[in-house]
């Protein structure tokens, strides 16, 4: 198998993963809909009696997923930047560096944050490249600034994780939580418009 | 301030709107089923441009009268604090709260329809269907005319009552109640911002529904390329709104789970389905993708119509589900 198939199947493994993690907690979600109206139409005073234990259950089962998903997440920045062996050494890295935070400090909230905070790092070097224009960062979108809208789309979602894993009890919460809004809207109007803008700008030339 | 005055001045005010608004309220309906005869009957289609437009134009005029009467609503109702005296502020509820909410809906469902281009003799019967339900449902069982906002109606009336009674461990509890509501929930400039957006994104990603069926009846690739449009349009305002939503819910639900709330739940739910619907575009060009694709395009607008039903009817922070009638709110506030 050639590199560009095996990088191609790797995005593509990834975006699977990503859908099937969505999907995941969305059938969970589904399912704790149905059940607390199901529940609190049939059972006496469900809402002080059974509520809590719901939320405990809901949270126990959703947190494996999410924790794979800001994992997941996370192995989609590297691949922007390195190709395969390198890409398999960083990817590996940042998986180590999250598991040794982990492990050390026996919380899970400090290990998830290294290794956002990691992918962090690498994705603002990403969109740093892509705005310079240089070749090097690969994109499944054409054109600089749609590139440049998917990158801080990416930067927004992982700087909001960490606002959700790690700062919501934070002073910081509010300035960082803003700085994921702005990063995320403006990076979803980006790559979602940019090419029409872009050939606006190239017709009006032409003519 | 006279509580016994704002009360009457309220009956009458509601009684205005009851006369401006029966009418358009008896016309929604109506107007519905000749927009659903001129999207289903081919030889009447020619006017189906006509009949939306009429339609549009029919609720933009009840919006209107909706907004005279919140201005009004704005400029009579007041919290004032039994301990100081003073007026702490007024109360500016927002156009899209309670039994408004189908009505923003469809008035945007509307408009789009008319502004609509891309594929429009295709699109413009489904779209037409989809404002009649909603107008319909809007005239029929919300009835925003009618009996207007009436967890407002119900909160305030029983504060009004409770102040009037002499008590003042009740005009103090119910005091707190009205005050916590005015500046989390009416006066918070999220909630002028939040519902308006998501609106827009359910208008967006109703018309996105109706290209994506087409798709799938026609297997034309034009249509997948409109229902991604109409989807990513309604995308930035969907994430906004609900980017928006995050700090104030940590504020205002402190100490709730609010993330299981069914609402809340649902919506989280609906962004993953669309994420994942606009992400697994990306690989369209594979075989067979577009089948999944155009699958999640139709649940994702699934789940987004149980999400709005979940308000109603799974209980929890984001929810009317609980919601007790208006009089026995104010019974209850008044016994405190």
């Amino acid at each position: 198998m050639d590199r560009e198939l095996l990088k191609r199947n790797w995005d593509y493994g990834l975006t699977v993963a990503t859908v099937a993690l969505l999907g995941g907690i969305g059938v969970q979600s589904f399912v704790g809909t149905i059940y607390v109206w199901w529940a609190q139409r049939t059972t006496e005073n469900w809402e002080r009696l059974g509520y809590a234990g719901f939320v405990n259950t809901m949270n126990a089962i959703a947190a494996p997923q999410i924790v794979l998903l800001v994992v997941v997440m996370g192995l989609c920045v590297p691949k922007r930047l390195f190709s395969r062996r390198v890409l398999a050494a960083v990817s590996g890295a940042m998986l180590v560096v999250g598991l040794v935070a982990w492990l050390l400090t026996d919380s899970t909230v400090v290990g998830l944050t290294a290794y956002l905070s990691l992918a962090g790092l690498i994705q603002a070097a990403v969109v740093m490249l892509t705005v310079a224009g240089v070749r090097g960062p690969s994109y499944l979108t054409e054109g600089r600034l749609t590139k440049t809208g998917s990158g801080l789309l990416h930067l927004g979602f992982i700087v909001f994780a960490v606002v959700v894993v790690a700062l919501q009890r934070s002073t910081f919460m509010l300035p960082v939580f803003w700085a994921a809004t702005v990063l995320m809207v403006g990076g979803t109007a980006l790559s979602f418009y940019a090419d029409h803008f872009a050939t606006r700008r190239l017709r009006a030339r032409d003519v | 301030m006279d509580f016994a005055a704002v009360q009457n001045d309220l009956v009458s005010l509601i009684g205005s709107l009851a006369f401006v608004g029966r009418p358009i309220q008896a016309l929604l309906p109506a107007l519905s089923l000749v927009l659903v005869a001129t999207a289903v009957l081919p030889h009447l289609r020619r006017g189906l441009p006509h009949v939306l437009m009429a339609m549009a134009l029919l609720l933009a005029v009840g919006e209107g009268a909706l907004a005279w009467f919140h201005v009004r609503l704005y400029q009579l109702c007041a919290v004032l604090s039994p301990e100081t005296g003073q007026i702490t502020g007024r109360i500016a509820v927002p156009l899209w709260v309670e039994s408004e909410k189908l009505y923003i809906w469809a008035l945007i469902v509307a408009v789009m329809g008319v502004l609509l281009r891309r594929h429009r003799e295709e699109l413009l019967p489904g779209v037409a269907i989809a404002v009649a339900v909603l107008a319909t449902a809007a005239a029929l069982w919300a009835r925003p005319f009618t009996e207007p906002l009436p967890q407002f109606f119900g909160q305030y009336s029983g504060y009004l009552q409770a102040m009037g009674s002499g008590i003042p461990q009740a005009a103090l509890g119910a005091y707190q109640g009205m005050e916590g509501s005015r500046q989390y929930f009416y006066n918070s400039w999220y909630m002028w911002v939040h519902p308006p957006l998501l609106f827009l994104s359910y208008g967006a990603f109703t018309v996105s529904f109706v290209a994506a069926i087409w798709m799938i009846r026609t297997r034309f690739s034009a249509f997948e390329e409109t229902a991604y449009r109409w989807a990513r349009f309604g995308y930035l305002p969907l994430t906004t709104g609900m980017l928006l939503g995050f700090p104030w819910a940590i504020l205002a639900w402190s100490g709730e789970s609010w993330w299981w709330s069914g609402k809340v739940n649902m919506s989280i739910m609906m962004w993953f389905l669309y994420t994942a619907y606009l992400h697994g575009r990306l690989y369209l060009r594979r075989r067979g993708m577009w089948r999944w694709v155009a699958a999640l395009a139709v649940l994702s607008f699934a789940v987004l119509v149980l999400t709005y039903v979940a308000t109603y009817v799974v209980p929890g922070a984001h929810s009317y589900a609980f919601a007790l009638p208006a009089e026995e709110v104010a019974a209850w506030t008044a016994s405190c």
